[in-house]
């Protein structure tokens, strides 16, 4: 997947009838209903057409003839039609619109379901944004073709259709000429529509830059200010919203030259008609009535002509839009689960990397991991430490099966661990981030999500553990009080509070943790350290290690630089070597205590 | 200055009226007649509409009726077309019209919001929400354009609609034209209740969709923590609730709207018929020709089903001016001034500083800084250390004037601050940020975005080595060309750092702040990034807020600083002999290296 891949007003504007057929798939659990539709939207274009056949009859059998009886009994049938109308359109309104709503419901849910399947790897290298307006606006399109795409066409050809054959019964000469415009008209409209479409599109690329500028000149005022920038920004901003004016107004003109050139395009067909009228109504070929209902066709002609341009022209872009979530919901999870796969009654056990090696696969190839060896016994505690890129966030990655060696073997209890499920393994496997993660709700959902069946009880006790508790009571609505969206109405430490609980509910039997690098203040440290004392209890358990204390505490220290272990040993036999783990503890030493005194001051 | 005034071609702060209406006029300004002419052209536009309908009533009852021929057919035909090319001009000319409007003054909105937000003083910055502030620079902004393009040019469209066709039909004949107008009002209520409603509903539909909206967005941010615990199906469960509500609700929505558009129909129709059959008892009994029958029933339909459209108009419009008055509400805040001063010295400043008994407080808050004197000499060294809270950081926002200190006086080679203009002072001061903040544009653009004239190449590339970062660059696949941020690399907290550095040293300022510049950064860049800062401190005058007793050792001067005041100044020999806090600071630190020698040996 190249960058360009990801540009949201990427557009092939080809058609492609694969796509258009897997389109129309998803409405297939729905067809009787747009049978239903379709024949209500059928119907209301036949009254349109009834009704101007209705006034030719008025002005022919009622006016022309002096007839009043004959007038109400035309116009009670007038009445009718507009009855039977008012009927299908509420038919097709609501059905159309419901099963609309309900194809965009199905295809979220699809996509949301198929990215709960994918790998890692292809969050790593898919944008969030990206994702999300596949889910959201895509999908959208998508449900607005197959329904008002087909109720505005089907309408549209209907009526034309409809009103040419009336046209035809009246008088077939003149209705020719309206039969020679007609495809003039549409193709002009069409035409219009795509250059207004490409107009829009532009306007909408050069917004989200303007928006992404709005933010960067909030977020980074400070900055701007002392660098004195204003002027220059304001210029390159100009650049970008000159530009977007230009190319709104260049849409707005074509609209605004749209209709009119429908529309004289409509006159010439009119002038035509009234040219070869005297002729026909001196020789008794038409009536008053009947040049009257041509009028009207004619004149009304345009609208089911410029839907359809409308529907025409959107349908390209809808089918841009089928084309990237069928790329979506068309990528398998890289890592899968053999045939054969079984759930092991525990993972508890040894662990032990057999030559892995490793590289992501949107890197440049280069190795992350390369022959990588490591035996760890059941109930084990490792520190992993070493400067950042050295591999320490692939080998937790790996342990958890977000991705899998390219290389090598990992074993859980003497077992290749592709031979297990891997829902069984993460399912045992208790992970605390290092920049938490919490999911809008309250403190109580956020707990449960280790474990959905916990008690209040197991709940209250494992913040205990955590040391979660205190400060959880005291916020004004305890267990219940909403943590906001990511979580962001809690402080950094608080979220690794609530983490580490959620690890301890879940009772794992891996513990696995990323400890934060930014600073809490010491009384949040402390309780840190006791909930992950807590949880490293007789579990084996990786910390990729900041702290001295956590350091300290492990039963062994792994040195990683470059993807190889470089040291390994007790706190004590790693220091005497004097090698990277001396330089790299002085350094942290004397930042942990002068943190310590900074706070005393 | 000239190609602001340019870019900015009205300044809308000056848009301070109470009156929302008297603002949009101020708005409009240079483009009110244009607009005028737009809807007038609406209007001839409706008049050569209705004009091809009266000319075909004429043409039916003279021509083919009575059979009174006195020119060639031809001439109808040609004044039809005629008619319609002028209808289309006029109707080409008003919309083209009214979104050139529209489009200019969101131009005009667009750019003013961008350089009024950015001049705001801090102190506005501090307390605003930036999604609040960027939703009213887009969403709001959208509706004011469409104000212009669509509702106000539409209202208009729809009167001149109905006043010239009542007026036709009035001519051919008066109860006719009255007979239009009875169902012609419920319409009209019906169509305004319904939009207002209906608006409600799809606020709440809104809602539903941000609800759903976030909760992908949360689950595709912490795909980690679900796959983590194996929550899938969970997390499948509890979009499936969000998103079947979701449905409901559009359901809910659908109803109305299937309800809303066939009952007004009937309604139209029921209108409809009625004139029919006024219409044609009128033919019948000769109180009008068949030709103004047939235009009748023409014309008629222009007077009401514009009308339904009216309701949603209307609501939109509603909509539009709250929005513009959210927009005018970040205009009435003032700007800060940038070269407003009553002084303007002609020569970059030497770097003397001297406070003299300086306090500062937030609008009617407690004073943050009492009483703080103390001076500098061009390229000394300043340190000043002290807690969090202590006052360090404010201390350094007085400065560049990024607040105003509120008494006391602060000068600069001997002149008042206050009379300084800002823009002098922030082009001769460095800062170097606890968390640098880079733009999301390339490295090289990033380390030139402090300089307004053009560097070249070798500079940037100067700077980068200077800052020691260069190798780090062209380590890069593109080298200066990476984009920083979301497209482009990830960068570690010490490289940012030294980029800002970079940025920095190109600026070359006389005057440089360093607000904990070493703090953010792994243990092991730090070596890299002092030698960098030696670098960036050399003959210039030097503010370090630090925390670490080693870096500053060798300042010319050291404040310790607690509780906004200053209560110990000196040099290190000073204050290590005197008794206080730097002292037992100093202990403190001495002991912790004897803490680790001991630490090595006997662990």
């Amino acid at each position: 997947m190249t960058e360009d891949f990801f540009d949201e007003e990427d557009f092939q504007g080809k058609i492609d009838r694969n796509i258009i057929k897997r389109i129309f798939q998803f409405a297939i659990p729905y067809r009787n209903w747009f049978f239903a539709f379709i024949c209500f939207t059928l119907l209301t274009t036949l009254m349109d057409s009834i009704q101007v056949i209705l006034n030719k009859f008025l002005i022919d059998q009622a006016i022309l003839t002096g007839s009043k009886s004959e007038a109400v009994r035309i116009v009670r049938y007038y009445g009718l039609t507009i009855l039977v109308q008012a009927v299908s359109v509420f038919g097709f309104v609501y059905i159309a619109g419901m099963i609309g709503e309900r194809i965009w419901y199905d295809l979220r849910q699809k996509m949301f379901t198929h990215l709960q399947k994918l790998s890692l790897s292809y969050f790593s290298v898919t944008p969030v944004g990206w994702i999300m307006s596949r889910v959201n606006s895509d999908s959208y399109r998508i449900s607005d073709l197959v329904t008002w795409g087909l109720v505005d066409s089907s309408f549209a050809i209907v009526n034309i259709l409809v009103s040419l054959g009336f046209m035809l019964a009246i008088n077939w000469q003149m209705a020719l000429i309206v039969l020679a415009i007609t495809p003039i008209m549409i193709v002009t409209a069409w035409q219009f529509r795509l250059r207004i479409l490409k107009e829009y599109r532009n306007v909408r690329r050069l917004n989200s830059k303007v928006t992404g500028s709005y933010n960067e000149n909030i977020s980074g005022i400070r900055v701007i200010k002392g660098l004195l920038r204003e002027q220059e920004n304001l210029r390159e901003f100009n650049e970008l919203t000159s530009p977007m004016f230009q190319s709104a107004y260049r849409a707005a003109r074509l609209n605004a030259l749209f209709l009119p050139c429908i529309q004289i395009l409509s006159a010439v067909a009119l002038a035509s008609i009234i040219l070869l009228s005297q002729k026909k109504i001196d020789s008794g070929m038409i009536t008053i009535g009947g040049i009257q209902a041509f009028i009207n066709y004619v004149t009304s002609m345009l609208w089911p002509v410029q839907d359809l341009a409308r529907v025409y022209g959107e349908m390209q872009q809808s089918i841009a839009s089928g084309e990237r979530i069928f790329t979506l919901l068309d990528t398998e999870p890289v890592i899968r689960d053999s045939a054969d796969a079984y759930e092991p009654e525990s993972i508890a056990g040894d662990i032990e990397f057999d030559h892995v090696s490793f590289y992501y696969d949107d890197g440049d190839g280069t190795p992350v991991l390369e022959d990588f060896s490591l035996k760890v016994r059941q109930g084990e505690v490792i520190a992993l430490v070493g400067s950042t890129g050295g591999g320490k966030s692939t080998i937790v990655n790996l342990l958890c099966r977000f991705y899998e060696p390219k290389k090598g073997v990992i074993r859980i209890n003497g077992n290749d661990y592709k031979t297990y499920k891997m829902e069984s393994i993460q399912s045992r496997i208790g992970m605390v981030l290092q920049v938490p993660h919490l999911f809008s709700g309250t403190i109580r959902e956020n707990l449960q999500y280790g474990n959905l069946n916990a008690s209040d009880d197991q709940l209250h006790e494992a913040a205990k553990a955590a040391g979660a508790d205190e400060f959880i009571q005291r916020l004004p609505n305890g267990y219940d009080e909403q943590v906001g969206e990511n979580g962001n109405l809690l402080s950094v430490g608080q979220k690794q509070l609530i983490s580490l609980a959620r690890a301890i509910l879940a009772n794992p039997e891996l513990f696995i943790m990323d400890e934060a690098t930014s600073s809490v203040d010491t009384i949040t440290e402390n309780l840190i350290q006791k909930g992950m004392e807590q949880l490293m209890k007789g579990r084996t358990s990786f910390i990729i290690a900041h702290r001295l204390s956590t350091i300290k505490r492990a039963d062994r220290i792994i040195v990683i630089e470059d993807g190889r272990i470089i040291e390994e040993g007790t706190h004590n036999g790693l220091l005497k070597q004097k090698g990277k783990y001396y330089h790299l503890y002085t350094q942290q030493f004397r930042q942990e205590k002068e943190k310590d005194y900074a706070l005393q001051l | 200055m000239k190609s602001s005034e340019k870019i900015i071609d009205y300044d809308l702060t000056s848009a301070r009226s109470k009156r929302k209406l008297v603002n949009l006029w101020y708005c409009m300004s240079g483009y009110r007649v244009r607009y005028l002419f737009a809807i007038l052209s609406q209007g001839l536009s409706t008049v050569c509409k209705t004009s091809v309908y009266l000319l075909l009533s004429w043409f039916i009852d003279n021509w083919l009726i009575l059979k009174i021929r006195t020119f060639p057919i031809a001439v109808i035909a040609a004044g039809l077309l005629l008619l319609a090319v002028l209808e289309g001009m006029f109707s080409y000319f008003a919309n083209s019209t009214a979104n050139y409007t529209a489009e200019r003054i969101a131009l005009r909105i667009r750019n003013n919001l961008f350089n009024h937000i950015q001049r705001l003083s801090f102190a506005y910055h501090a307390k605003v929400d930036t999604g609040d502030l960027i939703q009213r620079s887009t969403s709001d902004v959208d509706a004011i354009r469409r104000f212009f393009s669509e509702e106000a040019i539409g209202i208009g469209r729809i009167l001149f609609l109905f006043i010239i066709n009542f007026t036709a039909i009035y001519r051919i004949h008066p109860t006719l034209a009255f007979s239009t107008l009875i169902i012609v009002p419920l319409v009209f209520l019906v169509a305004v209740g319904f939009f207002r409603n209906i608006s409600k509903k799809y606020d709440a539909y809104q809602n539903q969709d941000a609800v759903i909206s976030s909760l992908l967005q949360e689950n595709l941010t912490g795909v980690r923590v679900v796959k983590a615990f194996a929550r899938q199906e969970f997390e499948i469960r509890k979009y499936e609730q969000e998103n079947w509500k979701k449905y409901q609700l559009g359901k809910r929505l659908l109803r109305m709207e299937a309800f809303f558009w066939p009952s007004t129909d009937l309604l139209c129709g029921a209108q409809m018929a009625i004139s029919f059959i006024i219409g044609a008892f009128f033919a019948i009994d000769g109180k009008i020709s068949v030709g103004n029958f047939v235009a009748f029933l023409s014309l008629i339909i222009w007077i009401i089903w514009p009308i339904r459209n009216m309701g949603r108009i209307i609501v939109h419009m509603s909509r539009a001016l709250i929005s513009f008055q959210r927009v005018m509400d970040i205009f009435k805040e003032d700007q800060e001034p940038l070269d407003k001063g009553s002084y303007l010295p002609q020569k970059d400043p030497k770097g003397y500083i001297t406070l003299d008994h300086v306090c500062f407080a937030y609008q009617n808050e407690e004073e943050i800084l009492k009483d703080i004197s103390f001076s500098v000499m061009p390229g000394q060294v300043v340190a000043i250390i002290g807690s969090t809270g202590s006052g360090k950081s404010t201390l350094m926002n007085l400065l560049p004037r990024f607040y105003e200190y509120t008494s006391g006086s602060i000068k600069l080679d001997e002149i008042e601050l206050n009379e300084l203009p800002r823009s002098y002072l922030r082009k001769h001061i460095g800062i170097v940020e606890q968390e640098p903040f880079l733009f999301s544009r390339t490295i090289g653009e990033n380390i030139a975005y402090g300089v307004s004239e053009k560097k070249s190449q070798s500079e940037i590339e100067e700077a980068a080595k200077a800052a020691s970062i260069h190798e780090n660059i062209l380590s890069f696949k593109k080298g200066y060309n990476t984009m920083v941020g979301e497209r482009g690399v990830t960068l570690s907290g010490g490289q940012k750092q030294r980029i800002a550095i970079a940025r920095t040293l190109l600026k070359n300022p006389r005057i440089l702040i360093m607000d904990d510049a070493t703090s953010s950064v792994d243990a092991d860049t730090e070596s890299d990034i002092q030698s960098a800062l030696k670098n960036l401190m050399r003959n210039r005058t030097t503010f370090i807020i630090a925390h670490r007793i080693q870096t500053i050792q060798e300042a010319d001067l050291i404040l310790v600083m607690d509780k906004g005041r200053i209560i110990q100044s000196g040099t290190h020999q000073d204050l290590i002999n005197q008794e206080g806090l730097y002292q037992k600071i100093f202990k403190i630190q001495t002991r912790i290296e004897e803490e680790l020698e001991k630490e090595m040996c006997c662990d």
